[in-house]
């Protein structure tokens, strides 16, 4: 395949993932339903890890596709699932009730530090170098267990203290002995 | 197409927006599952931020990689504290509705 095309069909491929994020993060943050917004969550994950692919890192996309989307939105459904009131599902937002000064103040919120950033990451934009070699899982392994060794072992660490805290929080006495 | 439009700029812009829309999503959310939902958003435009630095710029690769397994499993480890969390308040309040869990009056 030619360079350009090449090029040109990455362009399109960064094009679909960009839909596919955008679409999932509006879901994620408009959508009246939690489920359907979970469901937004997910699109975007996916629309990332096609990002991951695209700057040839498939080991992340995968990664991403196996811890976010396999385990963390299982996590968020079961908190759904959960946090189910007599009413009707959990937590249903009002859609009216968004239109006006709370929503005002949610867009500068988002805005401003997004206006400020994407000024500087445009203005001070690095100039563009070609991709490197793909990085070999080995060598990730190397790294992860040389350099990065503390790092490793401590997220072992948090993930266990988070766990155990998880057990310790949702544990219930038995009533009456 | 814009000169300045490398594929750096071009991936930070699609973290900007995950960022934005976490952003948004925090603040106009009421109930706690919504935000942890737009808390996994910006942690995500994070992650693409990271190895968008370290694939495209001279720095070492292998690091920004890392990092983003280790804000991935920060992550996990976050959703499931914050699910803890949750069925706490819910089981203590009967709602995961922000605005009403509080016991001070006034």
């Amino acid at each position: 395949m030619g360079e350009a095309l090449q090029q040109q069909l990455a362009y399109v491929g960064y094009g679909l993932y960009l839909l596919l994020i955008l679409a999932g993060g509006l879901a994620a943050v408009m959508s009246t339903s939690l489920v359907r917004a979970l469901m937004g969550l997910i699109l975007t994950l996916f629309g990332v890890a096609g990002m991951f692919l695209l700057m040839n890192a498939p080991f992340l996309a995968f990664m991403q596709i196996l811890i976010y989307v396999g385990a963390v939105s299982v996590l968020i459904f079961f908190a759904i699932m959960l946090t189910k009131t007599p009413e009707g599902e959990a937590g249903a937002e009002n859609m009216l009730e968004w239109i006006g000064l709370r929503a005002g103040l949610a867009v500068l919120a988002a805005l401003t530090p997004a206006i400020i950033m994407a000024t500087l990451i445009v203005k001070k934009a690095p100039a563009a170098l070609a991709l490197k070699p793909e990085v070999t899982l080995a060598q990730l392994g190397e790294f992860l267990t040389g350099p990065f060794v503390l790092a490793f072992e401590l997220i072992s660490v948090v993930l266990l203290a988070a766990m155990a805290g998880a057990v310790v929080l949702g544990f219930e006495r038995r009533k009456g002995k | 197409m814009i000169p300045a439009m490398n594929p750096l700029v071009l991936f930070h812009l699609a973290a900007l927006l995950l960022l934005a829309l976490g952003l948004y999503g925090i603040t106009i959310r009421k109930t706690l599952v919504g935000m942890l939902i737009s808390v996994e958003l910006m942690l995500n435009g994070a992650g693409l931020a990271l190895v968008a630095s370290a694939r495209l710029t001279p720095a070492l690769d292998a690091l920004g990689q890392v990092g983003t397994l280790l804000v991935m499993g920060l992550a996990a480890a976050e959703a499931t504290l914050v699910l803890a969390i949750i069925l706490v308040v819910f089981k203590r309040f009967g709602t995961s509705d922000s605005a009403k869990i509080s016991t001070l009056r006034g």
